[in-house]
């Protein structure tokens, strides 16, 4: 008797162990459809919903939450679940959350390859034609658009510039150079008076391949005419071999380590940061998220410092101002909470939620007529923004999703220590390229 | 017959307290490691929701990948000098501690210490020391240093300084354990016979430690090759490759080149190796031990 009690009470534990497990499946893979109208109506009586919002804007987890809160504030009956997470995870993460079947109910996105893999896995809504779309310039909605439809919703954009210590130009008297050449000949001035050149903070991987993923498409559409390099190059119709722009690039990479912070490779972007913060280097390439860093360091630099268009040819009309998209928004098509996600969606589509953006974190917001004043340094560029002398390189890679940025790295690594030339680095691209994406 | 039936149903019921644990293990190892196999047979991209079928190919492809071989080749070089080091350190500083010292269990917890931190906060903070904290200490004496982990030719280095600073703790503390199993009467006996310490060392220390030395050997050759969080937060396998190793470059191949079949070919390959290893490193240690 005993004896079956006990086994009674092992067969019971394993029950219970074995429906926690099939409960938590259930919910997991269940986007059931008699769950989505429940959503839909709770939404409407009243109750709270919780959306959960994923974004990579981590820099500025504060700023986005103060963007939150405002939304909450206004719509009481949905309550958002803020899940920041760092840039170079981001993706890894929320793929393997989407692949493991959780739902994200709102997240942000980079328009281009990344978004097309998600279209193409078929997680995300189609948000064509809702009303809160046209609160964007058409061209800008259009550019974004996927397979010849909108499945996400732009957000916000950065100029990816030069900022430059106006003390140490106005000093060596350096004009502000306006081509390729000009900018290494300030460099080496800058260079001949002792101070740092170039802050590069190379340590990271993004810092390196942001720059190479705009000099090489740069000068591979607008020099070398090959806009569609990089589509031919995954199908394998062309290789780097082919391509004069990535000489130049190559060319370039060195003679910027060359005229780079001490210690290249071993110096991250907080470091570089600090650098130009405390006034040691006289450019550093970059977008707008240091600017609230180097306010708070040094007030003085933050108030005395320039920002000009990076010149990656020698010729000053193709030298325009990059200006590129950066996080878009998307609705999981598994949500059951399409109502509340969308309203999030026409927050942030508001002047108000642009507003707000621009003010929390530091960044120029694609709704129409907000704000653009967000410091001293981008002020600078004004003239670009009004005469619209813009362009965006990532389109030349936007059809593609081979990932050749992070094996360039490297190869240029090995060319910064002499241990390959640049026809090596050339024939080794070339070469993972063809065993990578037939 | 009637007697196999009455073991049956007398000792039987006590499989069932397996069941628990075997669903477990059943679950989280066996399930996942059939699918992976599954999975290293097709092309999936990571992300889609089907995967086509490619049979070996992803394997006769690893075959003739070079950079698998140089990722393999820096695993090994990183995992065998670890192994080393970790564990001349370790034993070193566990007759040390093990004598009688003052302060020594002020000391013992010094040197475990760092094995608490966790690795990616141990990472953070060397990437730190190395970049700014030591070339500063030293700019005060006037020698100019530059961050290791920024040189191709040292990466490797720099990344095992931290290991070995990070993982002598634990064999330090298994060395100890078996130092104190030591039998003084032998010491004493193998004295009197009028051996110096060296030879009692080697004679009869070393012998009798020699099941910590296997377990030792054994746990930081594995974990080594294994290594995966210190090199992706400290140089995410650069610069210039020097410190690619099997893991990250699985984790390139599947998350940064959507690959994701190729690198679960990858996976079990490389859970292959890791199980000859072992079995082979066991083989020849355990022939060493010495049973008292």
């Amino acid at each position: 008797m005993k004896k079956s009690n006990k086994l009674g009470l092992c067969l019971l534990a394993l029950m219970l162990m074995l429906t926690a497990c099939g409960g938590n499946s259930g919910t997991q893979t269940g986007g059931t459809p008699d769950n989505t109208p429940q959503g839909g109506k709770a939404a409407g009586n009243g109750e709270k919903v919780t959306i959960s919002f994923m974004h990579f804007k981590s820099d500025f987890t504060d700023g986005m939450n103060k963007i939150v809160e405002q939304f909450e504030t206004e719509n009481p009956d949905i309550k958002v679940d803020v899940q920041p997470v760092k840039y170079d995870d981001y993706y890894t993460l929320l793929k393997t959350k989407m692949a493991g079947g959780d739902v994200v109910d709102v997240f942000t996105l980079n328009a281009g390859a990344q978004t097309k893999l998600f279209v193409d896995g078929g997680y995300l809504e189609d948000l064509s034609g809702k009303p809160f779309l046209s609160n964007f310039e058409q061209s800008v909605v259009d550019s974004q658009k996927t397979d010849g439809k909108n499945y996400i919703m732009p957000m916000n954009a950065n100029p990816i510039a030069v900022f430059y210590n106006k003390q140490i130009f106005s000093e060596l008297g350096i004009e502000v150079p306006r081509t390729y050449d000009a900018m290494i000949a300030a460099a080496e001035k800058v260079k001949a008076a002792g101070k740092t050149p170039f802050a590069l903070g190379w340590k990271d991987g993004w810092t390196l391949g942001m720059w190479i993923g705009r000099d090489l498409p740069s000068n591979t559409a607008l020099v070398a005419n090959q806009p569609d390099f990089f589509e031919k190059l995954e199908t394998g119709e062309v290789k780097f071999a082919d391509n004069p722009a990535i000489k130049t690039t190559i060319q370039h990479a060195k003679e910027l380590f060359a005229l780079g912070n001490k210690d290249q490779l071993g110096v991250d972007y907080n470091g570089v940061v600090d650098l130009f913060a405390k006034g040691e280097a006289a450019m550093m390439y970059m977008g707008t998220w240091p600017l609230a860093d180097i306010q708070k360091k040094n007030p003085d630099i933050y108030n005395n410092m320039g920002y000009f268009p990076y010149p990656f040819s020698n010729d000053e009309k193709l030298n325009k101002l990059e200006f590129n998209p950066d996080a878009s928004l998307a609705i999981s098509s598994k949500s059951q909470h399409k109502e509340a996600a969308e309203k999030f969606l026409a927050f942030m589509a508001s002047k108000e939620g642009g507003d707000l953006l621009v003010k929390n974190i530091n960044s120029l917001s694609y709704v129409k007529g907000t704000d653009t004043n967000i410091a001293p340094a981008v002020n600078d560029l004004k003239p670009y923004f009004d005469s619209g002398d813009m362009y965006d390189s990532q389109v030349y890679l936007a059809k593609t999703t081979i990932d050749w940025s992070g094996q360039l790295i490297q190869n240029l690594q090995k060319l910064f220590f002499n241990k390959a030339t640049e026809d090596e680095v050339i024939q080794a691209m070339d070469n993972w390229v063809q065993k990578n994406h037939k | 017959m009637a007697n196999l039936k009455r073991i049956i149903r007398g000792e039987l019921w006590y499989v069932l307290f397996l069941i628990p644990g075997l669903a477990l293990f059943t679950l989280a190892v066996l399930v996942p490691l059939g699918m992976g196999v599954g999975y290293s047979m097709t092309s999936w991209d990571g992300l889609s929701p089907s995967a086509k079928y490619i049979g070996w190919s992803n394997y006769t492809r690893a075959l003739a990948d070079s950079d698998l071989w140089s990722a393999l080749w820096n695993t090994f070089k990183y995992a065998i000098v670890i192994t080393i080091l970790v564990n001349v350190i370790a034993l070193l500083l566990a007759l040390l501690l093990d004598s009688y010292l003052k302060f020594k269990n002020v000391f013992r917890t010094v040197f475990f210490l760092p094995g608490v931190i966790s690795i990616v906060l141990s990472g953070f903070i060397w990437k730190y020391n190395y970049a700014i904290g030591i070339p500063n200490l030293f700019s005060y004496f006037g020698v100019e240093l530059t961050s290791p982990l920024g040189d191709p030719d040292y990466a490797l280095l720099g990344l095992i300084i931290i290991a070995v600073w990070q993982g002598i703790g634990s064999p330090m503390i298994i060395y100890i354990a078996g130092l104190q199993g030591v039998p003084g009467e032998l010491l004493e006996s193998a004295r009197i016979d009028g051996a110096n310490t060296t030879r009692t060392f080697w004679h009869i220390t070393l012998p009798l430690i020699a099941p910590s030395i296997t377990i030792n050997m054994l746990l930081v050759l594995t974990g080594a090759l294994k290594v995966f969080d210190l090199v992706y937060v400290t140089t995410q396998g650069g610069p210039a490759f020097s410190t690619e190793v099997i893991t990250t470059y699985i984790f390139k191949i599947s998350f940064s080149s959507f690959q994701a079949g190729y690198g679960t070919a990858l996976s079990m390959i490389f859970f292959l190796i890791l199980v000859i290893v072992t079995v082979v490193q066991i083989s020849i240690f355990r022939r060493r031990e010495v049973d008292l």
